[in-house]
């Protein structure tokens, strides 16, 4: 048992580091290409961890209301992602699986996005303020539709436990999975709105608030908010992965692995594409979308509760 | 004879107030009123006669005629009339009746002739200070003639602060600039905003004044003036220094040889395609989608570099002189740019049809930043800000100079009056600019490209010049004067007049939308005032204050 609890938390650490190693390349390969695609050359792939690197050599200045809380909030938005990265499965079976069940990644899910209110309100700026006020609203309409995706799934298999659910199990239904396919479409064109980009970006919108939560923070603070959000492409890649296209990942090593990391590079090429053509929605544009979208999630609830 | 039409249309109902006219050409008038009686005089011009308001212009001319001088410019764009309302005003305690409150666009105007000219308006619906800084002393006014261009008052106070107006009841203030990724040079709006709606906002500009007006009128001279005048603006330096010239060969009677006046046409569109491209690329990156801003710059860049090797320059062509053009264009150049033109037309086919039909910019721009007819007729909006509310105004057409008269174009407009329909107005008429640069191209004509000058100008006539610029109409009001240089020159850029509308189209509009509404007019400010260095050794930073600044600019020491 003690042996089994090691391996457990070794898996979960393992895929903390994976996730910290992994983010930087990813945000790499989608400047890349986004510069591909603006007629650029772009920087280097390796760019990212060089800026991440640059970011934390600097000088922490305290600019904000309450400099303690940001400090804390700054830190806590980055360990929110990688303890969600310990219950996802990247490649393996989620390694963390007894430690907590879905109500667990929904809660800490949830906790990412109180981080960038959290780091607004610290700041405390107007433009903070403006940014955290649209993050909020975001938040209200975007966090159930992951929530809702995996408790279809729940349902679906009647169970919470992470490695079940977190197996495609939004299709589990008998007969043909029509919450599972109305889902897929549900978070497929949400997507870009949980990483946090173009064209959902209108909580950071540098063109019109400044960054709006992030704009008092710099230097290894904002190296901190900068990885997470890095992370939280990746991570949410995985989550997406494992939940809507799961196939293959219960191949022998290497192969199921590296198909793992090939969808989820081809899900960072479709952010890339889709935030390099599309231009910002304005927050009311964008919450009338969302609002769209979440009552037909829960319609696709309703039908997994009747068994399909 | 449509200036003889209307001088005796203004005759027939105000006659008796009428001292002088001076009809120079069929496209100018200028009229000369009873101080008493301008107010009346503008109101018929402004509402009777429906004449376009252009600006205002204060001039010290004490030392001449012993007097204050008033003028208010207008356009009847349809006659292709330009007329000057002109009053002298007694010295002493000059004064003279406000005509903000008939004709609301000249609100900006005059406050700028009472802060630099000192003539106090009766009236005026906001008389707060505009152009001076706010620790200046109330009684020095810089632009009046016993004043050296360097004259800094005793008791001028930098560290004053500019007083707000009191917000609205309910609303947070927004402070927006001076300093903002997309305001690119120092301008403030103090905007009310109630949650995400703006309710209204009060505007804090001329940061940077720059006095090049008092610089022309007491240090430069003719010929140094329009490569003066030229950095004005970034983008459309071109379109004042031709404006300036133009005014003054007006005043003169002269007339540029015509294959300067083809080459000033050519240089003109340049300047206004790679302005255009820019703009739509701003636009683009404002709300968000950076892919077609990087795409604009990189077609507009070949412009960039057929321009320097034309005038040696990307930007700041030092075109101009009095009675011509400095440099000539080799068949060789002709050839490249008919080549630069024919890729641009292509690319910019496939770019426009990308743009027009993305459903996605629509979103963001349809509805946003409204200025309908009324709004451009009472805040006298010009240029495509303009034409997108289906005015059909353009410089080019309607005021004639250079060789616009010689070739054929369309005047492109919208009809809804929002972002969108400025975005599709800017992007057609890079076609139409291509095809006046090609027609040039093919009609110019071999010849001088300067007169020879052989007497000294004129002293004391008026000059006015309306020049199409990339953003609206530009114009310049000349009086010429004495010891080669000219008595008073005035200079009004289209952001003048359009910048005055921004805070009716911005209101009740989303926040969000604030920042496109202000790129919709292609806004223009001016530059930089202040910089901080730190020593890297010890990590001492110092900030520089804009007296060192200049200081250490005019001893050309290099930091």
């Amino acid at each position: 048992m003690n042996g089994d609890l090691i391996w457990r938390i070794a898996g979960g650490l393992a895929n903390v580091g994976v996730v910290l190693l992994v983010a930087p390349l990813c945000e790499g390969v989608l400047r890349k290409v986004t510069a591909y695609l603006q007629s650029r050359r772009g920087p280097p792939l390796w760019q990212p961890y060089i800026d991440m690197l640059k970011l934390l050599g600097k000088e922490d200045i305290e600019s904000g209301e309450s400099p303690a809380l940001q400090q804390f909030v700054a830190r806590l938005s980055l360990a929110a992602v990688l303890t969600v990265a310990c219950l996802v499965p990247m490649g393996f079976p989620a390694p963390m699986n007894g430690a907590g069940d879905v109500i667990l990644l929904i809660y800490l899910l949830t906790l990412c996005g109180i981080c960038t209110l959290l780091g607004g309100l610290a700041a405390g700026s107007t433009y903070s303020l403006l940014g955290i006020g649209r993050e909020m609203m975001t938040m209200i309409a975007l966090e159930p539709l992951f929530a809702i995706a995996l408790l279809v799934g729940a349902v679906h298999v009647g169970s919470f436990r992470l490695d079940t659910v977190l197996n495609g199990s939004v299709y589990a239904a008998k007969g043909i999975p029509w919450s599972g396919m109305i889902l897929l479409v549900v978070m497929v064109l949400s997507f870009q709105a949980f990483v946090q980009r173009v064209p959902f970006d209108m909580a950071a919108a540098e063109t019109e608030i400044m960054e709006g939560p992030l704009m008092e923070y710099s230097g290894p603070k904002l190296a901190l908010f900068k990885y997470a959000q890095m992370a939280r492409l990746v991570v949410h890649s995985g989550l997406f992965v494992a939940l809507f296209v799961p196939w293959g990942s219960e191949l022998a090593f290497p192969l199921g692995w590296l198909l793992f990391w090939t969808k989820v590079l081809a899900l960072v090429l479709v952010v890339t594409v889709v935030a390099a053509t599309h231009a910002r929605y304005r927050i009311d544009q964008a919450i009338r979308y969302f609002a769209g979208l979440l009552a037909v999630a829960f319609g696709a609830l309703a039908l997994a509760g009747y068994g399909f | 004879m449509i200036a003889r039409e209307k001088l005796d249309q203004l005759k027939a109902g105000l006659g008796s107030v009428i001292r002088r006219a001076d009809l120079p050409s069929d496209r100018c008038l200028f009229v000369f009123v009873e101080a008493s009686a301008l107010k009346i005089v503008c109101q018929h011009v402004f509402r009777g006669l429906d004449a376009r308001y252009v600006t205002s212009i204060g001039a010290d001319d004490r030392p001449f005629s012993g007097s204050f001088m008033v003028a208010h410019n207008f356009a009847f764009d349809r006659d292709h009339l330009l007329c000057s309302i002109l009053a002298e005003i007694p010295p002493g305690d000059p004064r003279v009746d406000s005509i903000s409150d008939v004709v609301p666009p000249a609100n900006w105007a005059e406050r700028e002739l009472r802060d630099l000219v000192g003539i106090k308006l009766t009236g005026h619906p906001y008389p707060k200070r505009l152009v001076l800084p706010d620790g200046w002393p109330e009684d020095v006014h810089p632009l009046r003639k016993d004043l050296p261009w360097n004259f800094v008052p005793a008791d001028y106070d930098a560290g004053r602060e500019f007083k707000f107006d009191e917000p609205p009841e309910g609303c947070t203030v927004v402070p927006f600039g001076p300093f903002h990724p997309t305001l690119d040079e120092p301008a403030h709006f103090r905007l009310y905003v109630d949650g995400e709606r703006v309710r209204g906002c009060e505007y804090r500009g001329f940061m940077a004044h720059r006095g090049i007006e008092k610089l022309a009128e007491s240090v430069l001279t003719y010929n140094d003036i329009p490569i003066m005048a030229e950095r004005i603006c970034g983008i459309c330096g071109c379109v004042h220094n031709v404006t300036y010239a133009q005014a003054v060969e007006s005043a003169a009677a002269l007339q540029a040889p015509p294959r300067a006046e083809y080459l000033r046409t050519i240089h003109l569109e340049l300047e206004r395609l790679h302005s255009h491209l820019l703009w739509v690329g701003l636009a683009c990156h404002i709300v968000g989608f950076d892919t077609l801003f990087m795409q604009c710059f990189r077609i507009r860049e070949p412009i960039m570099w057929v321009a320097e090797k034309i005038t040696g320059n990307r930007k700041t062509y030092g075109l101009c002189v009095i009675g011509g053009v400095r440099r000539d264009l080799t068949d060789e150049l002709k050839a490249e740019l008919q080549q630069v033109l024919d890729r641009l037309e292509t690319e910019w086919q496939t770019v426009t049809g990308a743009v027009l039909k993305d459903r996605n910019i629509q979103q963001r721009t349809r509805g946003v930043g409204v200025a309908d007819r009324n709004l451009v007729k009472e805040a006298a909006l010009i240029g495509p800000v303009a034409r997108a509310a289906g005015v059909d105004i353009d410089c080019r057409r309607d005021h004639p100079y250079a060789a616009y008269d010689r070739v054929a174009f369309d005047v492109i407009t919208a009809a809804d009056g929002d972002v969108w329909s400025r975005l599709v107005v800017r992007a057609r008429e890079v076609f139409e600019s291509i095809k006046i640069i090609r027609q040039c191209l093919e009609k110019m004509e071999s010849g001088p490209i300067q007169l020879t000058l052989k007497d000294e100008l004129p002293v004391g006539r008026l000059g006015l010049s309306s020049v199409e610029a990339p953003r609206g109409e530009c114009h310049h009001f000349v009086i010429t004067g004495e010891n080669n240089r000219p008595r008073r020159w005035r200079v009004r850029a289209p952001t003048y007049q359009n910048l005055q509308g921004v805070p009716m189209m911005i209101k009740d509009q989303q926040l969000a939308d604030m920042t496109i509404t202000l790129g919709s007019i292609d806004p223009c400010f001016s530059c930089t005032d202040r910089l901080e260095t730190i020593d890297l050794k010890s990590g001492a930073s110092r900030v520089w204050s804009p007296e060192e600044l200049l200081k250490l600019g005019r001893n050309k020491k290099i930091l």
